[in-house]
């Protein structure tokens, strides 16, 4: 096979892999920014960056946390590039409340106004773990953070969405 | 045995925990069998939730052309270098969504200045919409529907191909925006229309505009999709 032939299949496999793990890497942005829209840039931008760096990319089992760490390596160039000074949480859902009510479901739609109000540092732990599938020690590499650090988030991150979301924590450990 | 503590703060960490001495207590503890079984609930509801729904147009991804006919290496490479200009602006501090509620706005505006458009109903000859069309670089496809309005309007500088498609929807008012890039999509509501703004990689962004406030959301974005796929690029 020359080589113009090989580019070409390795680009088309480079843009299947990237279509397939979108969706959630675009909830994942969605979770992290609290913004569809932004979600959506983030995720654009960081596909272009990806796309030019895929000959960095040599194990594709390893593409998913790499495009991961991509994303959130733009998410935080955005942040700063655009400097938000304050986040409005109750005007990140009014704004994002046709996305957070897709479902029928009441009780998922309590569960997604909740995480929409859980701090950063709890949500993002929470999201890698849940929706990303990351172990413990791969959060902790991704977010340079040591285990037990990470442990106390994801304790933290569902004590407060349970209690948010009216469950009974009256049986939660005591800190 | 472990502490009911430690085995609770254990599962809230990580409810999926599989590890040996946590399955112990589970096994021998009642109460706190009963708190994992509420806390998995919990769980299958935290999980449905994160799974929020992806709009179709977001599949659409920057380096990719997504219709049609494979185009030539070269203007694959150019859209794609289009894209990475479009990125480098980005970076540079031009955040060019902003513009994307006063298009919106002029594309609504722009209704006002033609109502006859939506009137008609009977297709307009082909040579006039392939003269509209031309300048565009593009066709429709013959499913694409009635054209029963074609005209090649002034629009922010640039003439652009202002159609009116007969869908099985009702009529469905197309413009063809090739100078206008667009991020993502933008939908909107004003003035009686319901429409929404998709970008078209390599092609500028397409509005796409119904009348009557009753319209939802997930059916505008059906409308636009079958409107897109319609659309042949020709160069």
């Amino acid at each position: 096979m020359n080589d113009a032939a090989g580019g070409k299949q390795r680009r088309a496999r480079f843009q299947a892999l990237c279509q397939s793990l979108r969706p959630d890497l675009l909830r994942f942005a969605f979770w992290l920014s609290r913004d569809r829209a932004l979600a959506e840039d983030v995720v654009q931008e960081s596909m272009l960056r990806a796309w030019k760096a895929q000959d960095t990319l040599l194990d594709e089992a390893a593409a998913k946390p790499w495009l991961l760490t991509i994303i959130r390596r733009e998410y935080a160039r955005t942040f700063e590039r655009k400097r938000f000074q304050t986040v409005d949480v109750d005007e990140l859902i009014a704004k994002e409340e046709p996305l957070l009510a897709a479902v029928e479901e009441q009780d998922v739609n309590d569960v997604r106004v909740a995480m929409m109000k859980l701090p950063d540092e709890y949500r993002e732990p929470l999201v890698l773990q849940v929706l990303m599938g990351y172990s413990t020690a791969e959060i902790a590499r991704e977010l340079e953070l040591s285990t037990p650090a990470v442990l106390t988030r994801l304790h933290r991150a569902r004590r407060q969405l349970r209690a948010a979301c009216g469950e009974d924590t009256s049986q939660d450990p005591q800190e | 045995m472990m502490e009911h503590a430690h085995y609770r703060a254990a599962v809230l960490a990580n409810p999926h925990d599989t590890g040996a001495e946590l399955r112990a207590h589970r096994e021998a503890c009642a109460e706190c069998r009963a708190f994992t079984e509420q806390l998995l609930k919990f769980e299958s509801r935290l999980e449905r939730a994160m799974r929020v729904t992806i709009p179709s147009k977001a599949d659409v991804l920057p380096f990719e052309r997504k219709r049609g006919n494979a185009p030539p290496a070269a203007r694959r490479w150019m859209a794609l270098a289009a894209s990475v200009l479009l990125g480098a602006a980005i970076v540079g501090g031009v955040w060019l969504s902003v513009p994307q509620p006063t298009l919106a706005a002029a594309v609504v505006a722009h209704m006002a200045g033609e109502p006859d458009a939506w009137q008609r109903t009977e297709a307009v000859p082909q040579p006039e919409l392939a003269d509209v069309l031309k300048d565009s670089k593009l066709r429709l496809k013959p499913d694409a529907g009635i054209v029963s309005y074609a005209s090649s309007c002034s629009f922010r500088g640039y003439r652009v191909p202002h159609l009116v498609v007969q869908t099985s929807s009702g009529p469905v008012t197309v413009m063809v925006l090739v100078h206008e890039s667009v991020l993502h999509v933008t939908q909107f509501a004003s003035e009686g229309y319901r429409g929404t703004i998709v970008p078209v990689p390599g092609h500028g962004s397409i509005a796409v505009l119904m009348r009557g406030s009753g319209i939802g959301a997930g059916e505008i974005e059906r409308i636009a999709d079958r409107v897109d796929d319609s659309i042949v690029w020709t160069g």
